[in-house]
């Protein structure tokens, strides 16, 4: 009877807030993702079209240009002084616990994951930008949560590609401080944005967004030799041309590598020797970029140098961070969350 | 586990329990009307040199210290009669010695900077930096590291230490990591903004520990856009860059000139002295990177860029060094 009852009246969440894409998983089973975009109307005019006080997600996006965009985690930081920033966190974060369905009078008690560095440079910041949008409210680094979620708590390292930011953390058995986790601007917008150059310097008049650029890489990202051509579409001069991107396309994935690959090296050599090995063959990756073709095998080749290693890219990339999340929600002693305000 | 991720929210939390507002006291309206009146005589002034040139230039914020006079007694263009157009001061006239030189080897700690090539950038910038005091101290320069080890020290605690320390001219060191392997060079930055997407990553990715984002910096610096220091910077960067380019290039002769740039860094937006950034070799290169290993190469760096801070503290008349400067220097 004391479970039913709690299970109706309180709601567990974890939410990944993410520089591109939010999830959020609840304990009523309910699982969401939204692109981490937040746009208002910039103008009666605006407002009249699309009907709504405020959009998120693909919507926002797909309706730009009647609506003030914010994507308010660029580059894995919190826009500090931005109010319009901190409101999109909050706002995004309302959402998406709207998106779970809570019960009138439902307690919501949340865990929300943050990139690495928002958390290690913001945290103050970040905590008072959610303030209130939860009746009880705990923010955890992403890896952190990916780690617990998979249960890879000791002698593991996670890599999550993100779009903002790569973040890097050594699971030692307790909650990771700053010395074991490391944050590399070299993510998913680093890649569009040497991808969007390349083209540009090939093709001058090539008529392309960062949107569309961000889509490419999504579809037809790779590393090591091609398995065929990329080819997009795009207007020069107001004629649609087709264009090979293939040799850009592997640059700018690639350019990943060298740093992923020297930070992994780096915080393995800083574990106790006797687990180094352990740690390398524990390697496990995450976000967005996890999903490109041969990353995790071009990572193991540069791990064999040092005696070799094992990379594995998770199978839910969407929601490995906020079921980790929500286990952490679910975990936490009522005691514990009766001293966290929302 | 979860204890600790509870207890590190709790610590946030206690940092931020919202305190009741105070009535402001009497000292701070005083304060803020003095602010007022200040920002009134600087607009005033500013007005009839700045109108209708879009922002204002240094030059007019240097001479924003004249009063205006009151409006009835301007001309139709705004020009206060009898009073000639404010100028911009030369520092020269205050015989201004270079003697305290703030040196600020970049990452540490935590934060290792760029890594390739088993390098990594904290330890190259602080070996360097230790080159660059000892040249510079033999010199007669007084000089200050803002970190002397493996430390980890955020952007503002760099400022804060080269503010306190009362520095006159701030060189923080750095190594280029660029996504265009082939590309080598050595460039020089002072503060402005920029609109080139290399640059603006850069400072982006080299103020990630500092807590803002480039889109603050850029609308700060639009706000507050006149800054007294920029000639002296660009001064002191074309210092350091000519230098540092003629003696590299001897040993390294692709190297390519990479020029003074501006860009929004954190810790030449903070500082109050004149200030540059310097991107002393391309780690991403793989020449670069092999003489980068070599102690004979750091140390042609380390000499190229006291020889910057010579440069700039004679040529520009503002006293020699403590050694050299003569019997008019301060």
């Amino acid at each position: 009877m004391t479970v039913t009852k709690d299970k109706n009246s309180v709601l567990h969440l974890g939410i990944d807030l993410g520089t591109s894409r939010s999830s959020v998983s609840a304990s009523n089973g309910e699982r969401h993702v939204v692109d981490s975009y937040i746009g208002w109307p910039v103008d009666m005019v605006a407002r009249k079209l699309v009907k709504k006080p405020v959009m998120f997600g693909q919507e926002a996006l797909e309706n730009r240009p009647m609506l003030d965009l914010h994507r308010p985690l660029e580059r894995g930081l919190i826009k500090e002084g931005s109010e319009k920033d901190e409101l999109a966190v909050r706002e995004l974060i309302r959402h998406m616990i709207s998106l779970t369905k809570p019960h009138d009078g439902q307690k919501v008690l949340a865990v929300v994951g943050v990139p690495a560095e928002a958390l290690r440079v913001s945290r103050q910041h970040l905590r008072n930008s959610v303030k209130g949008v939860a009746d009880s409210l705990m923010i955890v680094s992403e890896p952190f949560a990916v780690a617990y979620g998979m249960n890879a708590l000791l002698h593991t390292m996670i890599i999550d590609i993100g779009a903002g930011t790569t973040d890097f953390c050594v699971m030692k058995g307790r909650y990771p401080t700053d010395e074991d986790q490391r944050t590399l601007t070299n993510a998913g917008d680093s890649v569009d944005d040497q991808l969007a150059t390349m083209i540009r310097t090939r093709v001058p008049d090539a008529q392309f967004s960062i949107h569309m650029v961000r889509g490419w890489k999504e579809k037809w990202s790779f590393i090591g030799e091609p398995s065929g051509v990329v080819e997009v579409t795009v207007p020069v001069g107001g004629k649609p041309t087709n264009i090979d991107i293939t040799t850009e396309m592997r640059r700018a994935c690639e350019s990943l590598l060298p740093p992923i690959t020297e930070t992994t090296l780096d915080l393995i050599s800083r574990v106790e020797p006797e687990y180094q090995e352990t740690v390398r063959h524990n390697i496990i990756l995450a976000g967005g970029g996890s999903q490109i073709p041969r990353l995790a095998q071009a990572l193991e080749a540069a791990l064999k140098d040092v005696g070799g290693g094992r990379v594995t890219p998770v199978d839910d990339y969407v929601f490995v961070g906020s079921n980790g999340s929500l286990a952490i929600a679910l975990d936490a002693p009522e005691s514990d969350w009766e001293k966290l305000p929302g | 586990m979860l204890r600790e991720a509870v207890a590190d929210n709790l610590a946030t939390i206690g940092g931020l329990l919202p305190r009741p507002r105070k009535r402001a006291s009497r000292s701070s309206w005083v304060g803020w009307a003095l602010l007022a009146a200040v920002a009134l005589l600087l607009l005033g002034t500013l007005k009839p040199t700045s109108a209708g040139r879009g922002k204002p230039q240094p030059e007019e914020m240097v001479g924003a210290a004249i009063p205006a006079l009151p409006d009835h007694d301007q001309t139709e263009t705004g020009t206060p009669p009898g009073l000639d157009a404010p100028r911009a001061i030369d520092p020269a006239l205050f015989r201004l010695a270079v003697r305290r030189v703030v040196v600020d080897p970049g990452h540490g700690g935590s934060d290792p900077g760029a890594m390739m090539r088993g390098m990594r950038e904290k330890e190259i910038t602080l070996d360097i930096a230790r080159r660059v005091a000892a040249v510079l101290r033999a010199d007669a320069f007084e000089v200050l590291m803002t970190r002397e080890g493996d430390e980890t020290l955020t952007l503002q605690e760099r400022v804060q230490a080269a503010n306190s320390a009362g520095g006159d001219v701030f060189l923080s060191i750095h190594v280029n990591s660029i996504p265009e392997p082939l590309r080598r060079g050595v460039e020089t930055y002072v503060l402005g903004p920029t609109s080139d997407p290399h640059v603006e990553r850069l400072a982006g990715a080299e103020n990630s520990g500092s807590g803002y984002s480039l889109s603050d910096f850029r609308r700060l610096l639009e706000g507050v856009y006149v800054d007294v220091r920029h000639d002296e910077s660009r001064r002191f960067a074309q210092a350091m860059q000519g230098r540092m380019f003629a003696a590299l290039r001897r040993v390294n002769p692709d190297l390519e000139d990479r020029s003074v740039k501006q860009a929004p860094f954190v810790v030449l937006v903070g500082t109050e002295m004149p200030a540059v950034l310097t991107e002393v070799s391309c780690i991403s290169n793989e020449e670069d990177a092999r003489l980068l290993r070599q102690n004979d190469y750091r140390q042609k760096i380390a000499e190229a860029l006291a020889a910057g801070v010579r440069t700039y503290a004679a040529a520009r008349g503002l006293g020699a060094t403590v050694a050299n400067r003569g019997p008019g220097g301060m």
